[in-house]
């Protein structure tokens, strides 16, 4: 079996822990409890017949463009961007962010998952992705388990390239 | 040797690259947790995949890492160091100081998202007002239009009935017709005050800035109410101050206006007893005096809640007050703006069962001594005789024509009646008139239109006074016929008296 790391990075309260915990627990929580520092969570998933043990770092969010320590990218194989569809100053700077994470990192590509979709219509929810620079790989709801599954196996699929 | 509270709060351990414990070298924090040949990643599993990807000689440091020790989670900082052969390990436990940074990150956003979630009410509080002034406003545009609406063909009513009263009538018409005439002026009343409120919310009221004599008002008041006032067991009384300066700046229209709504709802609700109205002043300086005038009675009087809605508009505390008293219940919204349009306060006190006293306070300013012209008399002047006057009457709506000729016929006058603008033009300019009277709406040449040829009068008008009848009597619309050349206006409805006086104004 072999393990991969990856990390959950983003701003705060935008729900990487919540992601996380759907996808490891199958569970949700309404109450926000701020993540301090770094929690690792581990999960075994089956990606194209390979098992492979995922070592998730939930990483504290940041708020501007507040810097993530470095030294938490180490020997990291993948990393996921979460951005908040329902607050904009999550993802208006995200050209920005999604550079420094590149530079920290030194990951090519980064997964870039809009969680919350439950909060916004379907027609709010294109104006946003008009409005984000960037490809948006998933739009997912921790809270109604939409697309979590798919965005981690993407995210998966990424510490194999 | 290490003290042992420094001990406790740290741990040292050596692994090899895999991350199997070789040593425990010091320190006795979370100490139970780690066995020698056991791998760290149980205890530390984000020690996985990073220990690998150290470099040689390189000290490195993770902050903010979590570990459970006895089923207690710890807040831990690691230092890693790797070797040639092996891998030093240092954690250090920092629950205590990571406790305090969770505080703070949780206040920020705790902070953050209510500032978010005020910013999104406000928002929509902003959008629900917005959506309450847009339907205030509408209603204020309606309700003017309506009452406009109305007043012409209450005007057409009105004027009728006066005329039938005039003729020879048997005494049941006669009681009808009067019964018809107070049902009308009623409905006036009610159209002019709705007219008057809305005017007032649309911003549109204007006040004079006069000179004004407050016992004259008073002294107003007594006469209009000493007529109306046929409730023997209720008594009138009026007291004004000896220091009440002769002559104030202000509006006289609706300081009798807030005065008569006072003092006729006190009529109103006062079976019996006393209705005081009494001016005196509160506070002078030298340019300025506070006055108070209050209305007190003796009726039934208003508990507590009925007090605190009755400025409200259309208010009237019983339901059949409406059809008793007469009136949409208006009076004391309008009183309300209209005293804090002048700045003014307006407050009340009451007593079921024993009465009610209303008390407004109104700030003057106080006119100059040395100017000390008199005020023009109200009092009103004998009519003059239009005995062989010619009049030019245009109007197209035929009840208003007979209206206005019977008022005239009445004054002896020679009357030219036409029925719309181009044959008012033709007789403008083929002879003369002592005063010509112009409606402004009227088909093929609007009164305006008319006014503003100035050649079709040279000839033989060039100083008849032209007078507009019209219902469009705001003080904007006022001004304009002015500027453009009216005279005067008369406004619609009216009655023979305010009729025939305009016309000796202009005569
Ligand atoms: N409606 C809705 N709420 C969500 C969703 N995901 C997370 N939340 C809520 O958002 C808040 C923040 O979620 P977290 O998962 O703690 O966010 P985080 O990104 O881990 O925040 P930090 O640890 O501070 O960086 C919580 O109150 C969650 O219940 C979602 O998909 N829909
Ligand atoms: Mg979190």
């Amino acid at each position: 079996m072999i393990a991969k790391k990856v990390l959950l990075v983003g701003n705060f309260g935008v729900g990487k822990t919540s992601l996380i915990r759907r996808f490891v627990l199958n569970e949700f929580s309404e109450d926000y409890i701020s993540t301090i520092g770094v929690r690792v969570s581990k999960k075994v998933v089956e990606y194209e017949n390979e098992t492979i043990k995922l070592m998730i770092w939930d990483v504290a969010g940041t708020s501007g463009n507040e810097k993530i320590p470095k030294a938490y990218f180490l020997g990291a194989h993948a990393a996921m961007f979460v951005f908040d569809v329902s607050r904009e100053e999550t993802y208006l700077t995200i050209d920005e962010n999604l550079q420094m994470v590149k530079e920290l990192s030194g990951l090519q590509n980064i997964t870039i998952v809009g969680n919350k979709k439950d909060l916004l219509t379907q027609k709010e929810l294109n104006k946003v992705i008009e409005q984000v620079s960037v490809n948006i790989d998933l739009i997912t709801s921790a809270k109604e388990n939409d697309n979590v599954e798919a965005a981690f196996m993407q995210l998966t699929a990424q510490t194999l390239n | 040797m290490i003290p042992a509270k420094i001990e406790a709060i740290f741990i040292q351990i050596t692994t090899d690259f895999s991350g199997v414990i070789q040593n425990i070298d010091a320190g006795k924090f979370a100490k139970n947790e780690f066995s020698l040949q056991e791998s760290i990643y149980e205890v530390c599993p984000f020690l996985e995949g990073t220990v690998e990807a150290l470099e040689t000689n390189k000290p490195f440091l993770l902050e903010g890492m979590v570990i459970v020790s006895n089923n207690k989670e710890y807040n831990v900082d690691i230092e890693l160091f790797k070797t040639e052969n092996s891998i030093e390990i240092i954690i250090h436990n920092r629950t205590n100081v990571y406790k305090i940074v969770d505080q703070l990150n949780q206040n920020r956003n705790d902070i953050f998202f209510i500032k978010r979630e005020i910013a999104e009410k406000n928002k929509e509080l902003d959008r629900l007002r917005k959506i309450a002034d847009k339907a205030n406003e509408e209603k204020s545009r309606f309700l003017a239009m309506m009452s406009h609406e109305i007043r012409n063909p209450l005007n057409s009513i009105l004027g009728y009935a006066e005329l039938i009263s005039a003729e020879k009538l048997t005494d049941s018409v006669a009681d009808y017709i009067k019964n018809l005439s107070s049902a009308g002026t009623n409905l006036k009343v009610i159209v002019d005050d709705i007219l008057d409120l809305s005017r007032i919310e649309a911003g549109k009221l204007q006040l004079a800035s006069e000179k004004i004599s407050i016992r004259n008002i008073i002294q107003n008041c007594e006469n209009d109410f000493k007529h109306q006032q046929k409730n023997e067991k209720a008594t009138l009384k009026f007291y004004v101050s000896n220091n009440i300066p002769q002559f104030l700046i202000g509006d006289s229209v609706r300081i009798h206006q807030i005065l008569s709504n006072l003092i006729g709802n006190a009529i109103k609700f006062t079976e019996k007893g006393i209705i005081k109205t009494a001016v005196k002043v509160v506070s002078e300086d030298k340019n300025e005096v506070k006055i108070l005038f209050s209305v007190s009675d003796t009726g039934r009087g208003m508990s507590d809640q009925q007090i605190t809605k009755i400025f409200e508009e259309y208010q009237q505390n019983k339901l059949s007050d409406n059809r008793i008293k007469g009136g949409a219940g208006l009076g004391l919204a309008i009183v309300n703006r209209l005293v804090h349009a002048m700045k003014g306060k307006i407050s009340v006190e009451s007593k079921l069962n024993i009465g009610t006293i209303f008390f407004v306070e109104i700030p003057f300013k106080i006119v100059a001594n040395t100017i000390t012209q008199p005020l023009t008399s109200h009092s009103v002047k004998p009519l003059i005789n239009l005995k062989e006057k010619k009049i030019l009457v245009a109007d197209d709506d035929t009840l208003n024509l007979t209206i206005v000729s019977h008022f005239l016929a009445k004054e002896k006058a020679e009357i030219t009646m036409v029925k719309d603008g181009l044959e008012a033009l033709s007789k403008i300019e083929t002879s003369s008139f002592d005063v010509i009277l112009l409606d402004i709406n009227m088909p093929n040449m609007t009164g305006e239109e008319l006014v503003k040829k100035l050649n079709i009068f040279q000839e033989f008008n060039a100083k008849t006074p032209i007078l507009a009848l019209t219902a469009n009597t705001t003080e904007e619309d006022i001004k304009r016929y002015k500027d453009i050349g009216f005279s005067g206006v008369i406004s619609k409805p009216f009655t023979s008296e305010i009729f025939l006086k305009k016309i000796q104004e202009v005569l």
